[in-house]
């Protein structure tokens, strides 16, 4: 099976860690692919950083993928105009609103740990069936958990509870991720797949979330990355 | 002293072996008793008394080989994703910085030996 990893960040942008250091860490903890998700400055920069994305590629024989995080409404709209140009978009979550724009959004790939630094999940049942909709992933992020302890921690886990028995009933998918920012908070597969089984999900649907819903956005990409495609659901044939 | 006679095996409970590799940050070291007390205490914390007492949790020392950092943990067949998603949330040995990598899981150490 493919494992990957939709949600490591760079020293590009505000990591602790080197490009090459996550995709040799990756490699070695079975990996067949990772998204660096960097935030957007201007379009040189993501000019640059798929470059290198492409040669640590090549030498060190790992997919990845260059993804951008949009932390509010204008760099949304400002990274869908830039759509075909780069392979993931995925949202901060954490503010309701936000969280709202982004499954609102067809183009968004992923709506990152919608219960960020809330009391509540952050999430509802309105907003998963807009997800299903719209085929926007909800993430479950590991260093949220990794990182914090007691209390704090034992109401992350029910927060990401209620969020995936809601994705469970509403058909949402869901991605499981390392949300590292170090290569040493990168997790093993089987490490996010036995959590994710903590958080109510069956055995399948955890293996699914770190191998079959990054599979399915990665193909998503390529096709809108192709001059045929024009809108979901609609690409010129002839 | 008199030793118990020991269950037929349609009462012993079923355990799972797994086994994993420590991965430390380049020029680290840690000793086992290092490795030992950062696995209980993640999982005492985590799980709490109850929680780990339902797991059968047993570090095997005798398998541990400090070469090359791999060690086999016994756990019953139950409760292997609630051991293994424990060993993910240990980052640190001491002042150390680890990862953890899980090589396999098997009801026996001859098998997880073959694998």
């Amino acid at each position: 099976m493919n494992y990957y990893d939709f949600h490591v960040r760079s020293d590009f942008s505000e990591g602790e860690s080197s490009i090459e250091d996550f995709a040799s860490r990756a490699r070695l903890l079975g990996y067949k692919g990772i998204c660096i998700t960097e935030y957007f400055q201007s379009k040189e920069q993501m000019e640059e950083l798929k470059k290198k994305c492409e040669e640590i590629s090549e030498k060190i024989r790992i997919e990845i993928f260059v993804g951008f995080q949009a932390r509010n409404t204008k760099e949304i709209s400002k990274l869908i105009s830039l759509r075909r140009e780069y392979d993931v978009l995925l949202v901060k979550g954490g503010d309701l609103g936000l969280n709202r724009k982004a499954i609102e959004t067809p183009e968004v790939d992923i709506l990152l740990h919608p219960e960020f630094e809330r009391r509540d999940s952050g999430f509802n049942h309105i907003m998963a069936k807009l997800a299903k909709e719209n085929n926007v992933a909800v993430e479950v992020n590991f260093r949220e958990i990794l990182l914090s302890s007691k209390n704090t921690r034992s109401h992350i886990i029910h927060n990401i509870s209620e969020n995936v028995k809601l994705c469970k009933k509403f058909h949402v998918p869901i991605a499981i991720c390392s949300g590292a920012i170090s290569h040493l908070q990168m997790k093993d597969p089987k490490v996010l797949i036995s959590m994710g089984t903590l958080f109510g999900l069956e055995l399948k649907e955890a293996k699914k979330s770190v191998s079959e819903v990054p599979e399915n956005i990665i193909k998503m990409s390529k096709e809108r990355q192709n001059n045929k495609w024009i809108r979901p659901g609609v690409k010129v044939i002839k | 002293m008199k030793k118990l006679k020991i269950l037929p095996p349609t009462l012993r409970e079923r355990k799972r072996y797994i086994a994993f590799q420590v991965i430390p940050e380049i020029d680290e070291d840690f000793t086992y008793s290092d490795l030992e007390a950062g696995i209980w205490n993640i999982m005492l914390d985590f799980l709490g008394e109850e929680g780990v007492s339902k797991t059968s949790m047993w570090l095997l020392k005798d398998t541990w080989n400090p070469r090359k950092g791999i060690g086999i943990i016994k756990c019953n067949h139950k409760s292997t994703e609630t051991v293994i998603s424990s060993l993910g949330l240990i980052d640190r040995l001491g002042d150390n910085r680890i990862c953890f990598k899980i090589l396999g899981i098997s009801g026996t150490i001859r098998g997880l030996k073959l694998k």
